[in-house]
């Protein structure tokens, strides 16, 4: 038995929808024991005030990327057939920084804006009518920008492709970054948390 | 400031060390995405069994008037045949040009022939090749003549089926075909096929492009 599971037929789509429905709800419960249903702890990030942003959202990155890399390596995953989003990148670097600045605007990603709804946070209500105001004003200048949003086209790129060099090789550049990150982000927050410390004295 | 003693360490600063040293035994291996693969005649001859490996002319042609791009039809016949009529939006790859063929293995493929035995003979050789998603079009273009260009829709059709003959109307006549209606005027447009080009009722997507129904 190999994964992607519903790549092999081992369900069809109503089941695989099901179980989308399911991980969905335990992304959204996880995201909300973080505390990222509350935009203040999400733009404490910004500020380096509070990493938790940081530090959740890597560790799932590297947890994942081991979990992948292992069972690829054992024969359990045939990540040939995990769909890659395509890369073009110049549109998706502006991409990248339109929801950055409207992160750091409004407080919320997609994500957690929907956790904030579930919540019944307001300020996460009006984020979400912006969110779905966005995708239909995309949709509907999107004949205006196709040929930006197509261009720079890299095709299913990966960073070891990229870089010609082995998937184990960015494996370990990866948790070393992240390993050398959380040691910062924590030196980071404990020097900010002194410095008011000292500012309210 | 780490402690040298391990049992004072934090539960954070294991769990750096478990990452850290799985991110290291990492470099030594390197899994082979899309390389060897081993081929489970077993698992193979119950695909066969189940026909989960094809879809019929009429669910093709739904898929094509709904525009959806979420596969790629591939047609395994020869230049020729290709010039003087195929499926819209089909792209053609001969059997040669399978091997090296840019095809993703994440993608559902849908293969033809004028019959089904090329088209049965390249799902073999996808499949083998881990293409999973490679299904084969049901009686092949003989198929797509009888029941989506020319299907026979007779007159003595129930109520319930009323609906779906005028389902079929349609979009054999998307496809530039002609239903055939009843047995008097059996077989009359088989001599004419449609041109090459799409009607131009037909949105077809471009094929080059790849799905963009998965992600987030």
């Amino acid at each position: 038995m190999s994964a992607p599971f519903y790549k092999y037929g081992l369900f069809g789509d109503e089941m695989s929808l099901i179980l989308a429905a399911v991980i969905g709800i335990g992304f959204g419960f996880f995201l909300e024991r973080a505390g990222f249903g509350s935009s203040k702890k999400l733009v404490a990030q910004f500020y380096f005030t509070d990493m938790a942003v940081f530090k959740v959202m890597f560790s799932a990155i590297v947890t994942a990327m081991l979990g992948l890399f292992y069972l690829s390596w054992a024969g359990l995953v045939d990540l040939s057939m995990v769909f890659v989003p395509p890369t073009y990148w110049l549109p998706q670097l502006v991409g990248g920084l339109v929801l950055g600045f409207g992160f750091i605007i409004g407080g919320y990603c997609p994500g957690t804006s929907l956790v904030g709804v579930a919540t019944g946070r307001l300020d996460a209500l009006a984020f979400c009518g912006g969110v779905f105001g966005g995708i239909f004003a995309y949709g509907e200048a999107y004949p205006a920008i196709a040929s930006f949003v197509k261009s720079t086209p890299m095709d299913r790129i990966t960073l070891d492709e990229w870089l010609g060099v082995s998937m184990g090789a960015i494996v370990f550049a990866v948790v070393l970054v992240a390993v050398l990150g959380f040691w910062g982000a924590t030196t980071v927050e404990r020097k900010l948390a002194r410095r008011e410390v000292e500012a309210s004295v | 400031m780490k402690s040298v003693d391990p049992r004072e360490w934090s539960i954070n600063q294991k769990l750096a060390l478990v990452a850290l040293s799985l991110g290291a035994f990492a470099l030594l291996g390197s899994p082979t995405p899309g390389g060897a693969v081993t081929l489970n005649t077993q698992e193979l001859a119950a695909i066969v069994e189940s026909e989960v490996d094809h879809v019929t002319a009429e669910e093709l042609a739904e898929w094509i008037a709904e525009g959806r791009s979420d596969y790629r039809l591939l047609d395994v016949r020869d230049a020729d045949s290709y010039a003087e009529y195929h499926i819209p939006s089909a792209e053609p790859v001969t059997m040669r040009e399978l091997n090296d063929y840019p095809l993703f293995r994440s993608e559902k493929i849908v293969l033809y022939s004028d019959g089904g035995i090329h088209s049965a003979q390249a799902w073999f050789l996808l499949r083998a090749r881990g293409f999973a998603g490679s299904t084969i079009l049901l009686g092949g273009l003989h198929a797509w003549m009888d029941d989506v260009l020319f299907p026979d829709l007779s007159a003595d059709a129930s109520l319930d089926q009323v609906a779906s003959v005028e389902r079929r109307r349609a979009l054999s006549e998307l496809f530039g075909g002609k239903p055939r209606s009843g047995s008097a005027d059996a077989e009359p447009a088989k001599a004419k096929l449609p041109t090459v080009a799409p009607p131009a009722a037909v949105s077809v997507p471009k094929r080059r492009k790849r799905p963009h129904k998965e992600g987030c």
